[in-house]
């Protein structure tokens, strides 16, 4: 009996070992900075093409609406909320308490290449560093440089509220074990130079894939869907499969594509709205040449099926629906039998 | 004397009748009409002064203008069909956000936007592809501006 106990204790302490040598926070040392005077028209495109005040600035009524306040003011409040818990998104202007006015240059390349805050804390992916890891040394130079010159904010937005195991971020060193490397993008010399631009901007600062892939339960992107859409993250529907296939745009042309991202018009002339909204505006303000880039990247993409069928997602939503305490009491009397047709 | 304040009565009833009484089926067709506007008046003719805009249809002033005045026409019949009631949730396929009524003035201002902006743009198109062009956006930028900020997209 207590050599069983004493085995289990060896067990117990070893596998904390492990677990704390697995998840020491892997960062970028200062020798690996390139000496790069910042650029700052650079910084404010890079900021725009990675929507940092979509998430970051303070939004417009309650913490979900999708418009936001003084996009120049990151003082954070938004609230995310997803299937691990709720987010509150973080105040990252720079006043030097409340936001990110102490961290140098290296710490600010270490939280977008590496998911590591000063002081070695874990960052969690609703911040989307898998994908700004993929961004040049020289553009996130130019974009601390460029965030340091917007105005300062005390606000101090609530912790994120997560259930465990979620809320020890010790743990999430595991899971940057399988998706952070902080490796730069690299272009493929076989193809064209526009084509590579419109990668790096799809696959780094404009993050698409974060919300346009399916994911594991774990939370990591499912590669082999990768673009073939998935369900909302912050609550009911889908968000669109945008590979050339026929469940995605396969039938947009090049045009198709760019003309949406300058307008937000539908080859049909629907409107997109929801996130993608905020997300469009930014790309109208990028260069024409750089939406065409991402364009031919998007229609270069593998041609994929949907990942989320959507008649499944309907189903689980009506499901939801019913499940939900008191049902929706906003409608009242005067709601419509439903019938579970199609709608 | 009598006769008249009958008549004049049963009228005022009546009058009350249709104000409070929309009943279901009402509803219902409302959003079918709204539905049918938007779906089948104003985004094909969008669709087709789109393709001029971007070069896949050749343009042409005589139907890039008769596309925008069809738009043009839509508003007008459309901020009719918004009884209370209508909203999302409450009738089946309404995208109407709530807010609509809440300020229902800015709604209908926002559907004279349109009005203005496609008779702008029907306008613009005896003046040439890039003037159309140019007008026709302002345009699209009215469609988006009214639907971010009163349309409940419907889960897909």
């Amino acid at each position: 009996m207590r050599r069983a106990l004493l085995a289990l204790l060896v067990v117990a302490v070893a596998g904390a070992v492990v677990f704390y040598v697995l998840t020491i926070p892997r960062t970028v040392p200062a020798s690996e900075l390139p000496a790069h005077k910042p650029d700052l028209a650079n910084g404010e495109y890079m900021f725009t093409a990675g929507g940092c005040a979509e998430c970051h600035a303070t939004p417009e009524k309650k913490c979900n609406d999708p418009k936001t306040q003084d996009k120049h003011v990151l003082s954070g409040g938004r609230c995310l909320k997803t299937p691990f818990g709720v987010f509150n998104v973080p105040n990252i202007s720079p006043d030097k308490e409340a936001g990110i006015g102490n961290w140098s240059t290296l710490d600010f390349v270490n939280a977008l290449k590496r998911g590591i805050a000063p002081g070695g804390e874990h960052l969690y992916p609703a911040f989307p560093y898998t994908s700004y890891q993929r961004m040049t040394y020289a553009d996130l130079i130019d974009l601390k440089a460029y965030l340091d010159t917007l105005p300062a904010s005390k606000n101090v937005p609530p912790p994120h509220e997560l259930g465990f195991p979620f809320n020890i971020r010790r743990g999430l060193g595991l899971w940057q074990l399988l998706y952070v490397d902080g490796k730069d993008f690299v272009p493929d010399p076989k193809q064209s130079a526009e084509l590579n631009r419109g990668a790096y901007l799809v696959m780094g600062p404009g993050h698409c894939a974060e919300c346009h892939s399916s994911r594991y339960l774990w939370g990591g992107i499912i590669k082999s869907e990768e673009f073939a859409g998935a369900r909302n993250p912050e609550g009911k529907g889908t968000v669109p499969n945008i590979t050339p296939s026929d469940d995605g745009i396969g039938d947009w042309s090049l045009n198709d594509i760019s003309y949406l991202l300058e307008t937000g018009n539908t080859p049909d002339f629907d409107v997109i709205g929801e996130s993608m909204a905020a997300v469009q505006e930014n790309m109208a303000k990028l260069t024409a040449a750089d939406r065409d880039a991402i364009a031919a990247f998007i229609k270069a993409l593998p041609a994929r099926p949907d990942a989320v069928p959507k008649s499944e997602q309907k189903k689980k939503d009506a499901k939801d629906e019913d499940a939900a305490p008191g049902g929706d009491t906003k409608t009242g009397g005067s709601k419509e039998p439903d019938d579970g047709s199609d709608y | 004397m009598q006769k008249l304040m009958m008549v004049a009565c049963t009228l005022v009833g009546l009058a009350a009748y249709a104000t409070v009484a929309i009943s279901a089926e009402d509803l219902v067709a409302a959003v079918k009409e709204r539905r049918h506007l938007m779906k089948e008046v104003v985004a094909p003719n969008a669709k087709l002064g789109g393709q001029m805009v971007k070069g896949t249809v050749a343009f042409d002033t005589t139907k890039a203008a008769a596309a925008m005045n069809e738009i043009s026409g839509v508003p007008d019949k459309y901020v009719k069909l918004f009884p209370k009631g209508t909203e999302h949730g409450a009738v089946k396929d309404s995208e109407a956000k709530a807010t609509i009524w809440d300020d229902f003035d800015k709604f209908k201002a926002t559907a004279q936007k349109l009005k203005d902006a496609s008779a702008k743009a029907a306008g613009a198109a005896a003046q040439g592809q890039g003037t159309f062009t140019a007008a026709f956006n302002d345009m699209t930028k009215v469609c988006k501006e009214c639907h971010e900020t009163f349309r409940e997209k419907l889960e897909q």
